[in-house]
């Protein structure tokens, strides 16, 4: 296990090096520079030409990139042109929130979805079959921020069972260890600041959920129909086992299989997808300083979220990867 | 068996889901605690961006000087509501006859909120501080506003630097404080009214001494002590009290022992929603109680259901520049006129703009000193536009007209659909258009590089001097407007040069009607951004430059 653990991080070290080289050259093709982002529109020529060079963005393009490679190397991911702050402390600042809401996505998409796959494979071609595979389409169909929208308009302006912004109340007293607020709500027994954060987090939960809880839905059908229909399934009912130790032992074992893989590439496109429902719900995670760094050409920024999100993803794989030889003996071998 | 293992997953799922309504329904019962508003009850503003210091004079944009400008204050102000100028934490203040030196009587009776006392002493640390700012602080980044006024700094790092303007401040006594600058400049003292030039407490000026801009060259990090509460000590009608970053929150204080009018609303909080719509929605689910910036085509339904739209006086100028380096038959007057003529400015103003526009005469709105009446009016009449084409042998001419894309300014709230009626109107009088559209992001270094023969721009003012509107377009030669005109510039050269604010201000109506005459490009309109209010909220007056003070605000 440790073997293949080590081999995954090896394999991960060229492809990150490979999409730092990628990140930086095409941030630095985007037209425009922050120059002109962060200095108002009628700053002088002399003004910009002057923040350009104290910013080192008038020196060669490989010499900057010597300079970024020697920083991240000491650990350094150098300051966002934005706010002023080191880009890490903006990372750890942006991605519990982010992180926050992609787990409470993923919390509806694997409490509704698998269940509701598994009974419209046990009852296919019934209403419930129809209703899960029309659902699930709908879900994929519907654009998030269309459904963030309703469910806003619905649940927070027209019947105000939920807020309709922020992940806390503004102004609510509450003490912050990591930065999840859910967790730190608990953590000092604020159980009004956990639930407050719970509440915020039910409707861009349930909008960022749609598409996950959509596939998983899909998936978790298609697979219980599949192993089914496997011999050893007929083999353990043949053979007289309770019902409840074959779907249990037999049929959802394996028919998780390809939906934990689902699941772990989900949950890294959720990382990176929750701009538009961050945004919408004012959620000030890192889809939405992403959007913003475009925006003014916070080069650092983008380069640093991006490589630590692509290494959050690889790490996430890894984790699949592991899970995936846990239920499957067989992966362990290869 | 799927029934009991499902029931094992979602009795404690839906166990927690009911604790958390029923916890923050208690969490919500506990806000709206009975008593008087204004002490139990937060005001809750929506902001468009995170603040990017506390420090004003690290900051140039709007959203950073909102939060500031509560908290800190300056010598001299505009009128609650109003441009004029008025007294700040000066009283009075006057300039010697060459306008170098600027003498303020100062309030008395103003402390700071560490309990520090305001006198001519704090005035002077404060300037002297910003003179002799070094290392990172002299990023153009870092210090936009003291190196637009006053250049350099006592010892430029940058050999590119100009030389300061500033040279010294004097406590002639407690109260009385002349500051020094080596040239006068049309920029005062309109200047002394800037957000960054707001009075921070000698002892917060100590406590942020050891901490310099940090970071290597290319990635300066902004010091501690301007990154959260507790160091910076104004005299504002209120205190920070913290910025929860990772909520996105800045919540201020009533400062009980300030000077003035105390603020109505004891604690302030200004959140931050980067979405327009958001905004929007947040205020009709009554989670903020106000925000900025509203979209003209949200303001009346807002009104229609209930909330209130106060209208700003207008500040700013939208215009139509004209680039004759893009396109050379924009060197002849009569294409320049006619122009003027095609675009129906009025229906800009009647069918895009928010309640309040007005259609410009010239590039300054009638608020600001130096607005002339008698500037050349080119009203709109597409056949003498078409009839001027025709003089000027351009009859089928073409040019290239540029839009920003992905942008809302408070001077151009809807780019796309101003710019349609501009295309529409030059092509009715017979002059063919390339629209070119760009993100803003990238449009500011198109158009600055001369690549567009026309383009929609525009600025909103940061104080009341023409120089601010006028002083950096046509003081000479500039790629983004690409001409050169000896009248026009010798016109804004004989007013920046003057030192007496009056007649400096007959000066630059001078300089208008130059400018009004040759022509350089065509104002459009100005712009009352639209800021709204809950119905539960008396507004603050509404400021022209955005500058609203929420201690005048309260709850009904």
């Amino acid at each position: 296990m440790l073997r293949f653990i080590t081999r995954r991080v090896l394999t991960a070290v060229p492809t990150l090096f490979g999409l730092s080289v990628l990140l930086f050259f095409w941030v630095r093709l985007l037209p425009g520079g922050p120059e002109y982002a962060l200095l108002p529109e009628d700053a002088s020529a002399e003004q910009r030409a002057a923040l350009r060079r104290t910013m080192g963005l008038d020196d060669p393009i490989l010499e900057q990139y010597g300079r970024f490679v020697l920083q991240l190397l000491q650990g350094d991911m150098g300051t966002s042109l934005q706010t002023g702050r080191p880009v890490l402390t903006e990372f750890l600042i942006k991605f519990p929130a982010t992180a926050e809401l992609a787990a409470m996505a993923m919390l509806f998409a694997v409490a509704i979805g698998i269940p509701l796959g598994y009974l419209a494979a046990r009852r296919r071609g019934g209403p419930l079959d129809a209703l899960a595979v029309g659902g699930s389409l709908l879900g994929i169909c519907t654009p998030v921020f269309f459904l963030a929208f309703v469910l806003k308009l619905v649940f927070a302006e027209q019947l105000g069972l939920f807020p309709s912004a922020f992940r806390q109340s503004p102004g609510l007293d509450a003490t912050r260890i990591t930065g999840f607020f859910v967790v730190d709500g608990i953590a000092t027994r604020e159980w009004d600041a956990a639930a407050d954060a719970l509440m915020h987090l039910v409707l861009p939960g349930l909008a960022l959920s749609s598409i996950p809880l959509a596939v998983i839905v899909r998936m978790t059908r298609a697979s219980v129909i599949e192993v089914l229909g496997e011999d050893y399934v007929r083999t353990a009912e043949a053979k007289g086992l309770h019902r409840g130790t074959i779907r249990t032992r037999h049929v959802l074992r394996n028919a998780m299989l390809p939906v934990v893989t689902a699941i772990g590439l989900l949950s890294g496109s959720l990382l990176a997808g929750a701009v538009l429902t961050e945004s919408v719900f004012a959620f000030g995670g890192i889809g939405e300083f992403i959007y913003a760094a475009t925006q003014t050409r916070d080069y650092p920024v983008l380069l640093g979220f991006i490589l630590i999100i692509a290494t959050v993803y690889v790490l996430i794989n890894l984790l699949v990867d592991i899970s995936y030889s846990l239920l499957d003996p067989r992966v362990r071998v290869s | 068996m799927f029934t009991r293992t499902s029931k094992r997953f979602l009795a404690p799922l839906a166990a927690a889901a009911a604790t958390a309504v029923a916890a923050a329904g208690c969490a919500q019962s506990e806000r709206d605690a009975g008593g008087d508003p204004n002490e139990s009850r937060p005001l809750v503003f929506a902001g468009a961006g995170d603040p990017r210091s506390l420090d004003p004079v690290l900051v140039n944009d709007g959203e950073s000087f909102r939060v500031t400008r509560q908290v800190m204050e300056t010598l001299l102000e505009h009128e609650p509501g109003g441009t004029e100028i008025i007294g700040g934490l000066a009283e009075s203040w006057e300039s010697n006859e060459e306008g170098t030196e600027w003498t303020f009587r100062l309030r008395e009776g103003v402390t700071f909120h560490d309990g520090e006392v305001f006198d001519a002493e704090a005035v002077c640390a404060n300037f002297d501080r910003w003179n002799e700012f070094t290392g990172g602080y002299q990023s153009s980044n870092q210090t936009y506003y003291w190196q637009a006024v006053f250049g350099g700094f006592a010892e430029n790092e940058d050999e590119d630097l100009p030389e300061s303007l500033y040279e010294s401040c004097t406590a002639e006594d407690d109260t009385t404080v002349t500051i020094a600058v080596t040239e006068p400049s049309a920029a005062f003292p309109g200047a002394f009214s800037l957000s960054s030039f707001a009075i921070m407490s000698p002892a917060s000026i100590e406590a942020a001494a050891g901490q310099e801009v940090g970071g290597d060259e290319g990635s300066p990090v902004l010091p501690d002590y301007s990154q959260e509460a507790g160091v910076i000590a104004g005299t504002g009608p209120y205190t920070y009290e913290s910025w929860d970053h990772d909520a996105r929150e800045v919540t201020l204080t009533r400062y009980e022992d300030y000077w003035g009018e105390p603020a109505g609303v004891k604690t302030l909080i200004i959140k931050t929603i980067s979405e327009e719509t958001a905004r929007r929605q947040a205020l009709e689910a009554g989670d903020v109680h106000g925000y900025d910036l509203a979209a003209p085509a949200d303001v009346e339904p807002l009104k229609e259901a209930g909330f209130q739209v106060p209208v700003r006086d207008v500040f700013n100028v939208l215009y139509l520049a004209y680039n004759p380096e893009a396109n050379e038959a924009l060197d002849e007057p009569d294409v320049r006129r006619a122009i003027a003529h095609a675009v129906d400015r009025q229906r800009i103003v009647d069918t895009i703009l928010p309640e309040g526009g007005e259609v410009a005469t010239q590039f300054v709105p009638e608020t600001v000193q130096g607005w002339s009446p008698d500037v050349t009016a080119y009203e709109y009449d597409p056949d003498k536009a078409t009839g001027l084409l025709e003089d000027a042998g351009e009859s089928d001419l073409t040019l290239n007209a540029c839009y920003p894309t992905d942008v809302s300014r408070p001077y151009m709230p809807a780019p796309k659909d101003i710019f349609d009626i501009v295309q529409a109107d030059l092509e009715a009088a017979g002059i063919a258009v390339e629209p070119e559209s760009k993100p803003w992001d990238e449009y500011i270094p198109y158009t600055d590089a001369g690549e567009c023969s026309l383009y929609l721009l525009g600025w909103t003012g940061d104080y009341n001097e023409a120089y601010n509107f006028l002083g950096t377009w046509f003081d000479g030669y500039k790629t983004a407007w690409g001409f050169r005109d000896d009248g026009v510039f010798e016109a804004m050269e004989a007013a920046a040069s003057e030192p007496d604010p009056e007649a400096r201000t007959g000066l630059y109506q001078d300089a208008n009607e130059v400018i009004m005459d040759y022509l350089p490009g065509l104002p459009i309109s100005h712009s009352a951004p639209s800021i709204v209010f809950s119905p539960d909220v008396e507004p603050p007056a509404v400021s022209p430059l955005t500058q609203e003070s929420f201690a005048e605000a309260s709850f009904r």
